[in-house]
């Protein structure tokens, strides 16, 4: 399977959710394929599920979809344990898990081509509804539940080591402008103001 | 912390505007705690490690709900990453609560607490977080609605170490 797929799939279904992504090829393939202003791709391993949290607490009613690469969640494993605590029936994860680090350039395998299983480990946490995937149906049979449905979500989908993403240009968009585009976006639908203070 | 201290700390936190905040507890401030969660006007959120607190933290500004992160002072060391990428690359303001052990005016500084805290504030140097020591309760609200102001300002995590009689 690959990870470009999954996003042809699922960048159509993309209407009202906030989309959250973390760093590497998958950065540059989604925001290649969807511009939607409620993407907010923070450009950092180990930080885009704590965001997609948060933003799910505080936004109740918007369906937040977090993008994770299996590098990034090895590196905050810690945020399982918290998830499967709060449980947000909003919030969504795909780890796309390629079982390498692909930046690297050397393709040296991560923990989940080893004995990492992480959607054991999200069980483990309390996340109930975790499941692995590894065929393109299958990530489309779940992806078109989890924006179906009201229950947290952790799928983890085995994609290919590919490297699509190096043909495509890069966004010129910094990232304080990319925030302003998300933040502003968000005051817009939700009506309210996010960021305080006036000149 | 006296629990005097405690109430009107979250009492400035809440006349300040701040409505989430993610924690992991720890021993000088800890009253705090309880009392974030009696008030129903403040979410919070507790956390395994502070460099989620500050990813969740920053999440819930960006989602609309001015953020607080309450930690030790060590945590300001284990979250600097994400102090760095998402307080300061991507900007997002929020108010770093942590208590300043450690410190000279630790009243429980120790061999345990002392190197953490003596570099606790090259840290946030290095990072560039704007940040004011408080070791007395005198204009405790003021100090933390002028926080909150700055990191609205600037857009950026603002920091309070809390230190003296805050560690008693």
């Amino acid at each position: 399977m690959k990870r470009s797929d999954c996003f042809d799939f699922l960048a159509p279904l993309i209407k009202e959710q906030l989309v959250i992504g973390s760093l590497s090829g998958q950065r540059v393939e989604w925001g290649d394929r969807c511009q939607h202003e409620g993407n907010l791709l923070v450009a950092s391993m180990g930080a885009a599920l704590g965001v997609g949290i948060g933003l799910a607490m505080v936004l109740p009613r918007r369906k937040v979809i977090v993008l994770e690469s299996d590098g990034s969640m090895l590196l905050s494993l810690y945020n399982l344990p918290t998830l499967g605590n709060i449980n947000p029936a909003n919030l969504v994860v795909f780890v796309f898990d390629n079982e390498v680090y692909s930046g690297t350039r050397i393709s040296e395998p991560s923990a989940t081509a080893g004995k990492t299983d992480l959607a054991a480990v999200a069980r483990g946490c309390g996340i109930e509804q975790s499941t692995t995937v590894r065929d393109l149906e299958s990530f489309k049979r779940e992806a078109a539940k989890a924006l179906a449905e009201n229950v947290l979500r952790f799928v983890v989908c085995k994609v290919d080591q590919t490297t699509g993403h190096r043909q495509i240009q890069r966004p010129n968009e910094d990232l304080w402008e990319h925030k302003y585009r998300f933040v502003r976006y968000l005051e817009r639908t939700e009506g309210k103001e996010i960021f305080k203070g006036r000149g | 912390m006296e629990q005097e201290l405690a109430a009107r700390l979250v009492g400035g936190l809440k006349e300040a505007g701040i409505s989430f905040v993610s924690y992991l507890p720890e021993t000088r401030l800890s009253q705090i705690v309880p009392l974030l969660r009696e008030d129903p006007s403040f979410m919070v959120a507790a956390v395994a490690n502070e460099s989620e607190a500050v990813s969740i933290a920053a999440g819930a500004s960006l989602g609309g709900r001015p953020a607080a992160v309450y930690m030790e002072g060590s945590g300001i060391y284990v979250a600097s990453y994400n102090l760095l990428v998402l307080g300061r690359r991507l900007g997002v303001p929020m108010l770093l609560l942590a208590a300043y052990y450690g410190s000279i005016l630790d009243k429980r500084n120790s061999f345990l607490y002392a190197m953490p805290g003596i570099h606790m504030i090259p840290i946030l140097q290095s990072l560039d977080i704007q940040h004011e020591v408080l070791d007395k309760g005198d204009s405790l609200e003021d100090k933390i609605k002028g926080a909150v102001k700055m990191m609205h300002a600037i857009k950026q995590p603002v920091a309070l170490l809390f230190t003296g009689e805050f560690t008693a």
